[in-house]
């Protein structure tokens, strides 16, 4: 098994996860919030953007995307690349758009995004499994390093 | 109409995600799997409205939108007809040659929990329906107020308990059967008309590319399981979803021009609803001796059901 | 192209039908409406320009008058000009969405026609639906007559559509008095009705792709505040944008419109404030005092109530020496609420004035011009005691025993 890490930053924009959902986009006060409380998603031209990939895209300080939620899990998948099959699986039903696969292929995980719910783990269908849940501050390496064995099937 | 290919899951997967991360609804929850996977079966424009619900609260939290589209909120009930709003004013700027760019192409999406859609919005939905507009409402029917910590609403199973129709020494839960959103909105005449599963992820998202293709009113009521209120553990949300469709709780099906009907799913093996309600927090006390005729009602309701909806099936009427 | 309209260069028309016009001449884009009387006829003539050809617009019936300002809404944040009417109880239903409207900044014009709310069921005029209006945030202007409902419905797109505005707005006309009766309407041309009002300019266009956004977030004690602040000062910042169309309506029709109206005030000792058609009758009632009785009586109209002039009410009463302010809506337990408001200003003038209450016209009762010149003459008796010799508070125009509250200890 490979023991190579995961990067943290897969494919990330350069804001993506940088603030908290409690401090707001440098707002100050009264006169800096947005008229009638609109939200612009991205800065400039965004014309064609379902075209675009995450990290071709201009997201402005107002999309979540350049928020965080890391802060609420517990436990955490982890991707073993050496076992996946590309099913998409996993990116089909996450519910935090966290799963990262790009031409087809799965890469990895947004951990900025991911709650940790699971789901990611338990839609997998490869033996043994690709993703795996671990305690938050588990080390990836030691989570790669212990990667359980092809399980036989039970009668 | 820009529509992605569904072909398998991997063609699938190379769309460009539209609903962000970082939203604020609870780890596991289906209704952003199902509004990812709408997201993703077109290219096109969309302008999507929410009624006031879990999605709504969890995805406009200011100053930060999950949202690369256009989107609006207006209140609880009024989602269909925010957006229909909307596409009528698409429609007169388009005649007069006064929208940014006359030729993008745009769909109009309404979103609505069961709460919003079968009970306090159901005369918005009614009328927008009735009016034809040419749009798609998607139901998240997670079959409770799970916004407000769990209330009872038309959606509502029997015997299911939520925190105003509660099981205790005395009662089994809520007494009324769910109201059938599905047959109501088919009699409105409307082009198509679904039920879908997200667990069914082929042809919740070839339903989705119907409806947004297709002119006028399209309704689709999607199960949305909810691990907080339904009491699952948050990894379990695909594993319970095909539970209600396995045990044809959640039968899928469409209804084209309000009669023609199509099984779009049918379970190899059907398996005992004991197995789906035995898998949640909610259903727990119909496992009581006392309260087993409820298990035997849901069940017997559910092979009634199966046995119209084949009927009407081999009918087509 | 829309098919051309003939106009005579003066017309009859009821409020109704001047208000129509008005949305004809506007272009507006799409009305969405649900029918009510006395309001019915704005959006029924509407719906027949579109049937006609003379309007490019659409017009949707939908089942609600909730339905009708939810698909406004929708309508004005995808970027066109929308437009529609209620009264009552419509009004009523309305009443959640007129808060969204506003605190989305949606410019959209809403024609009230006013008429009591039940219960007991009532079609006629009184300000109860323009009072349940007045904390939602929308601009609210009266007009008193047909040709005011003609030229303050324009005069509304302007205002409302103002890159500094961005506020809906509300133009008042009284059910039936002035909604149903026909009157002499000296109507703008087609071109320079349009002219005047321009081109909507979209903020915010949900139906621009280059720029998706998002309407409605939530917000908590985080950041309510500061938008309903804004939004205050938004509507406080239009007091100035409202006198520049005024003026410029001035120029190309003669008609001058003012946030507050003064009738015979340049001496006036007994002042009767008002709101819509009832302002015409006072005024008549006030040339007859200064005729008959030698009382210099005169009366201030408010033109716009929200936001309320009050540094202009002020000024405008400030030699005043005895006040009635009349409110044409039930008060529920309390001193009206436009004397609250006129007493307010008052109360922070040097010369504070004698100001006392009258309950009027509910349901659409008559206001006589004989009880407009019995409040002149209580009025003249107040000023020369120096102190109010009523109740502060009395019920004007109602059957039976005199119904009143409220004394004052200052005499």
């Amino acid at each position: 098994m490979s023991v190579e890490a995961q990067d943290l930053k897969l494919l990330a924009n350069d804001n993506r996860g940088q603030s908290g959902l409690e401090n707001g986009s440098g707002l100050v006060g009264w006169e800096e919030v947005t008229q009638g409380s609109v939200l612009q998603s991205f800065d400039g031209n965004a014309t064609g953007i379902a075209l675009k990939k995450q990290e071709e895209r201009a997201y402005s300080g107002y999309n979540s995307y350049t928020a965080t939620v890391a802060s609420w899990r517990i436990i955490k998948p982890v991707y073993n690349r050496d076992v996946c099959i590309d099913c998409q699986n996993c990116w089909v039903w996450c519910p935090d758009t966290s799963i990262i696969s790009r031409d087809k292929q799965m890469l990895g995980i947004d951990y900025d995004h991911c709650k940790g719910c699971g789901v990611c783990v338990e839609v997998c269908p490869t033996n043994p499994k690709s993703l795996l849940m671990y305690g938050e501050n588990t080390p990836m390496e030691d989570a790669l390093s212990a990667w359980p064995e092809k399980k036989k099937k039970e009668k | 109409m820009a529509i992605t290919s569904v072909k398998n899951l991997k063609e699938f997967s190379t769309n460009n995600d539209r609903l962000e991360g970082a939203h604020t609804l609870c780890p596991g929850c289906a209704h952003s799997m199902i509004v990812r996977e709408l997201m993703n079966c077109t290219d096109d424009n969309l302008v999507i409205s929410s009624n006031t619900g879990c999605l709504e609260v969890s995805t406009a939290v200011y100053p930060f939108t999950s949202w690369d589209t256009s989107w609006i909120h207006i209140g609880f009930e009024n989602a269909a007809t925010a957006v229909t709003g909307a596409e009528v004013m698409h429609k007169v700027r388009k005649k007069k040659g006064t929208l940014p760019d006359n030729d993008a192409p745009v769909k109009f999406v309404a979103f609505g929990g069961d709460g919003s859609t079968y009970d306090i919005g159901f005369q918005w939905l009614s009328g927008a329906m009735e009016r034809g507009h040419d749009f798609t409402y998607i139901c998240l029917d997670n079959e409770n107020y799970a916004n407000t910590g769990g209330q009872r609403s038309s959606a509502t199973p029997i015997g299911a308990t939520t925190s105003t129709a509660q099981a205790g020494t005395h009662s089994y839960g809520k007494k009324e059967k769910k109201k059938d959103i599905v047959a109501i909105m088919a009699a409105h005449g409307a082009p198509y008309v679904a039920q879908l599963a997200p667990n069914k992820w082929k042809s919740m998202a070839k339903g989705f590319q119907k409806a947004l293709e297709t002119e006028g009113p399209c309704f689709i009521n999607t199960v949305s399981p909810c691990t907080t209120e339904w009491r699952f553990d948050p990894k379990d949300t695909i594993h319970i979803t095909d539970l209600a469709t396995e045990s044809l709780m959640f039968p899928i099906y469409e209804i084209i021009d309000g009669h023609e009907l199509n099984i779009l799913y049918r379970p190899k093996n059907i398996i005992k609803v004991d197995d789906y309600l035995g898998a949640q927090g909610r259903y727990k006390h119909l496992f009581k001796p006392e309260n087993r005729h409820v298990i035997d009602l849901i069940q017997s309701d559910i092979d009634k059901y199966w046995t119209m909806l084949q009927r009407r099936e081999e009918a087509r009427i | 192209m829309a098919v051309k309209f003939d106009l005579n260069e003066r017309e009859v028309w009821d409020g109704n039908y001047a208000a129509s016009q008005a949305l004809r001449q506007a272009d507006v884009d799409v009305v969405i409406a649900y029918p009510i009387t006395p309001s019915t006829p704005i959006v029924e003539n509407y719906g027949s320009y579109v049937a006609n050809g003379y309007i490019n617009g659409e017009f949707v019936m939908v089942e609600s008058e909730h339905a009708a300002m939810s698909g406004c809404v929708g309508a004005s944040a995808a970027g066109g000009r929308v437009s529609t009417a209620t009264s009552s109880q419509g009004f009523a239903l309305m009443a959640e969405v007129l808060y969204q409207a506003s605190g989305m900044r949606l410019p959209i014009v809403l024609n009230v026609v006013n008429r009591a709310l039940a219960s007991p069921l009532n079609v006629r005029g009184d300000h109860a639906d323009m009072y349940l209006g007045r904390d939602s945030g929308w601009l609210q202007m009266g007009a008193f007559n047909a040709q005011e409902a003609y030229d303050l419905a324009l005069c509304a797109f302007k205002i409302a559509e103002n890159a500094s505005v961005r506020l809906p707005m509300m133009v008042h006309q009284d059910g039936f008095i002035t909604s149903h009766t026909a009157q002499n309407v000296y109507p703008l041309t087609d071109e320079t009705a349009i002219n005047f009002v321009g081109k909507i300019q979209p903020i915010d266009d949900m139906l621009d792709f280059s720029r998706p956004i998002t309407y409605g977030a939530q917000t908590e004690e985080d950041w309510h505040f500061e938008h309903k602040a804004k939004q205050h000062k938004a509507i406080m910042d239009s007091m100035p944008v409202i006198d520049s169309v005024f003026a410029e309506f001035k120029e190309i029709t003669g008609r001058e419109y003012n946030r507050v109206e003064k009738y015979d005030m340049e001496d006036a000792d007994v002042v009767i404030v008002g709101l819509g058609s009832t302002v015409e009758t006072a005024r008549v009632a006030a040339k007859n005092m200064r005729e008959t009785k030698g009382i210099k009586a005169g009366v201030v109209a408010i033109r716009c109530f929200r936001p309320f002039p009050y540094e202009e009410v002020r000024e405008a009463l400030k030699n005043a020496k005895a006040i009635a302010v009349t409110d044409r809506s039930s008060p529920g337990g309390a001193m009206g609420a436009f004397f609250n408001e006129v007493s307010a200003a008052m109360y922070t003038s040097i010369n504070r004035p004698i100001v006392t209450n009258f309950i009027y016209g509910l349901g659409g009762r008559d206001f006589s011009i004989e009880e407009g010149e019995r409040i002149f003459a209580e009025q003249q008796v107040h000023a020369d005691a120096g102190y109010i010799t009523t109740e502060i508070q009395q019920f004007s125009g109602l059957r039976g025993p005199k119904l009143a509250f409220f004394k004052t200890e200052r005499s």
